[in-house]
């Protein structure tokens, strides 16, 4: 009996380091190349690739995109002497071209030593020069599919080639991880827009509905964004962009960014800065026989938060209507600019006033949803302002 | 081991075993299943009507259950329809049971394999599962039901906190207009919605456990109400988070809407991951609620020690999980099941209260 227990026992113990084996496919994350950010650009051979080819490296493709992963962080063989730390950077971007993503992928995983894997992938930047001859669902596709690469990666446009955006001058910098972390100032100002993820893209290009996309623009090591660009959501084309002044309209019309200044000229010319405390949109649709119009009201409130003008502005309700009415007239003319690009220039919806139009006359927007772009940009739109000045800062002068 | 009749459970253990068997692998694709059928946003609608249908099934079986104090649906079946007609349509239970316990762990071994563990082979994930729960089942119901009272709570509040930081997705717009294409989405969605409350056979069982079954239907009701709340939610979250174009096409919805966020600064960044590993927890729970079914009726129909049944049991369960060749075959195992469920879910209780009613109040015949 004791004999026999104790046998027991040595099975179980001989079972036991089948426990201690840990995770079956665990991968050493030392051994994996995580990209943080991607570019998809217009096709062309990458500079290395040009030469693997000249040298008879190659396989069959056609050239149609150029992707470019950065790859972190960036092994940097440590120099001895400390002083001369070179021109090393903490990530390293790699290009292929081809005319699958994934194959592209793969054909990284000849050139480097590491295989690469998208868990961390935070940006993903398209060239808009691509996008007009590209669809976006098509470069997006395998992004969506992909198991590793989250839902939650920012999706930008760029005005010139995308790659250069993941570039950067500062030395300790990566790239992607700045144009990630830029959102956070939206609490600044409504040029930056909210950001779309890819699960968001993914609803965007089902509905067909034209949208935009955060423009960015690289010059001298750095990055700006600079407006949107609008995808046109019948054709899945990059049709053309929103400078910086219409994309922060856009956001506040839509209720999606409630920060920003409005800087307009005084009554002696002078420059008057207003920053925005509030700012509230309200789109109602009304149809009316068939034809279909929007009233928009925008409530703003803030306070005068500089001026240039040598005779001091007094803190009086007088003066408070009067600036109020100069910022009124200059968010108007901002508002005009953008609705007649959208309206007459571009042709699209890309504010929302679909999506109210379905939410009030959901059987309207049925008959109208299929060319709702054409028929929005023939719909009137009227625009109210309700401007308040609540406060002159932190001074207050008497008349 | 002990007697299974003397086994008996509480009042508030049975509410959590009705839940634990209800909610399972359902709520990562329901919001996906119900949207393709329905195409508006109004499927929280379809949720709450294909709830209320649901209680009053259960209702309904909880009361003929009630009628045969101690006694399982496989015993009381036989009195009432007769020992052949009965026979079949139990037989016909407990191959659901069984069909649902191998889906329940396929689906789990999917969705584990596709986003946690890719590489390992499916057996691996599945077998491991499968004795781990025979070794639950051997405990008796009693065992069952603490493993479920001490699961129930950790998977819900993660899930909660979840859909808690889901809101910074939140839209409500999403969810609007209300009816915008009339009531009859609503109504055809209505099938699918009363699909992801398959399990609820179980009160058949289950009323026989019970320590005080007078309170059955409190502990039903109120079992039943927690994955209707929990269904609701996840609706309201996940159309509102990732609206109704982005969740028709997702295979797995409810996952993407926690895949489409990261907290920056939180101790976990992600988290899908706690998420998915908390959730194979109720997957298990659920699929051991099925196995424990299947097994009892089998070991009731024919008069087996239960024991050996339970034993016999993994190889039917094991090949039930791997007979589906790709995830579209789960997914269209799921719709069978489904529907399945449906006749058996209406008709088992219908029917049998019917022919009792009949026989008791018609022919005045002793049951």
């Amino acid at each position: 009996m004791y004999r026999y227990r104790q046998l027991k026992m040595l099975f179980l113990y001989l079972l036991l380091p089948f426990v201690l084996t840990g995770c079956w496919s665990s991968k050493e994350i030392e051994d994996l190349g995580m990209y943080t950010g991607m570019a998809i650009d217009i096709g062309q051979p990458a500079p290395v690739e040009k030469e693997f080819e000249m040298k008879g490296a190659e396989y069959s493709k056609h050239n149609k995109v150029m992707t470019t992963i950065q790859i972190v962080p960036m092994k940097t063989v440590r120099t001895k002497d400390k002083s001369n730390t070179g021109t090393n950077k903490p990530y390293l971007n790699v290009s292929g071209s081809g005319d699958s993503i994934l194959e592209i992928f793969r054909q990284f995983s000849v050139r480097l030593d590491q295989p690469i894997i998208g868990h961390h992938l935070k940006v993903i930047v398209i060239s808009s020069k691509l996008l007009r001859k590209q669809t976006i669902e098509q470069v997006t596709d395998f992004v969506l599919r992909d198991n590793d690469i989250r839902p939650s990666t920012k999706v930008y446009i760029s005005q010139g080639e995308a790659k250069e955006t993941l570039e950067s001058s500062e030395r300790n910098e990566v790239p992607s991880f700045h144009i990630a972390g830029m959102y956070r100032n939206q609490m600044r100002t409504s040029k930056v827009l909210d950001s779309v993820t890819l699960s968001k893209l993914d609803a965007l290009m089902k509905t067909k509905k034209s949208f935009v996309l955060q423009n960015l623009v690289s010059g001298g090591g750095e990055i700006e964004f600079s407006g949107a660009g609008i995808i046109k959501g019948s054709s899945g084309h990059w049709i053309g962009n929103l400078n910086q002044e219409d994309a922060e309209c856009l956001a506040w019309m839509t209720n999606n960014g409630k920060a920003g200044t409005i800087k307009a000229y005084d009554w002696d010319n002078q420059p008057l800065a207003y920053e925005i405390k509030s700012m509230k949109s309200k789109i109602t649709p009304f149809v009316n026989e068939g034809k279909i119009s929007f009233k928009v009201n925008l409530a703003v409130e803030g306070r005068l938060i500089e001026t240039w003008n040598k005779n001091n502005i007094p803190s009086t309700n007088y003066y408070a209507e009067k600036t109020s009415q100069i910022v009124e007239e200059k968010l108007t003319q901002m508002i005009q600019r953008l609705m007649k690009k959208l309206q007459s220039t571009y042709k699209v919806d890309v504010a929302g006033f679909g999506q109210r139009l379905a939410i009030v006359y959901p059987s309207v927007w049925k008959q109208v949803k299929e060319d709702w772009d054409e028929t929005f940009s023939r719909s009137e739109v009227n625009f109210t302002y309700d401007i308040k000045l609540t406060d002159f800062g932190s001074f207050t002068e008497k008349e | 081991m002990f007697t299974r009749t003397d086994d008996k459970i509480t009042t508030s253990q049975a509410a959590v075993f009705l839940t634990n068997t209800v909610l399972g692998a359902g709520i990562l694709t329901m919001p996906r299943s119900i949207t393709q059928e329905m195409r508006t946003p109004d499927s929280w609608l379809t949720i709450l009507v294909g709830g209320f249908i649901v209680m009053l099934t259960i209702l309904l079986m909880v009361k003929l259950s009630q009628q045969f104090p101690g006694q399982t649906v496989f015993q009381y079946a036989g009195r009432i329809a007769g020992r052949l007609p009965s026979l079949l349509l139990c037989l016909l239970l407990v191959v659901y049971f069984i069909l649902v316990a191998g889906f329940e762990i396929r689906s789990l071994a999917e969705v584990t394999l596709f986003f946690l563990l890719e590489g390992t082979p499916i057996w691996a994930v599945i077998i491991p599962f499968i004795w781990a729960g025979t070794y639950l089942v051997l405990g008796g119901i009693n065992s069952i039901a603490r493993v479920f009272q001490i699961v129930f709570p950790i998977t819900i509040l993660v899930l909660l906190v979840s859909f808690g930081f889901s809101l910074r997705l939140f839209d409500f717009n999403n969810l609007r207009p209300v009816l915008g294409s009339g009531v009859l989405p609503v109504l055809h969605g209505l099938k699918s919605s009363v699909l992801v409350y398959t399990g609820s056979e179980v009160v058949m069982t289950l009323v026989a456990f019970m320590q005080h079954p007078q309170q059955a239907v409190k502990a039903m009701i109120g079992g039943i109400a927690i994955p209707f709340a929990l269904y609701f939610l996840t609706i309201v979250f996940v159309i509102g988070g990732l609206s109704i174009d982005s969740v028709i096409n997702s295979t797995w919805p409810t996952i993407d809407l926690i895949r489409s966020f990261e907290i920056t600064g939180f101790f976990v960044e992600r988290l899908e991951f706690p998420l998915m590993v908390i959730w194979l927890m109720q997957m298990f729970c659920n699929f051991c609620s099925f196995f424990f079914q299947a097994s009892l009726g089998i070991s009731q129909l024919f008069k087996f020690s239960v024991t050996p049944v339970i034993y016999g049991m993994v190889p039917v369960i094991f090949l039930a999980a791997m007979v589906p060749n790709s995830i579209q075959d789960v997914f269209a195992l799921g719709d069978a099941i489904g529907s399945m469920g449906l006749a058996l879910f209406l008709m088992l209780p219908v029917l049998l209260s019917f022919i009792w009613i009949l026989r008791k109040k018609g022919l005045k015949q002793h049951v």
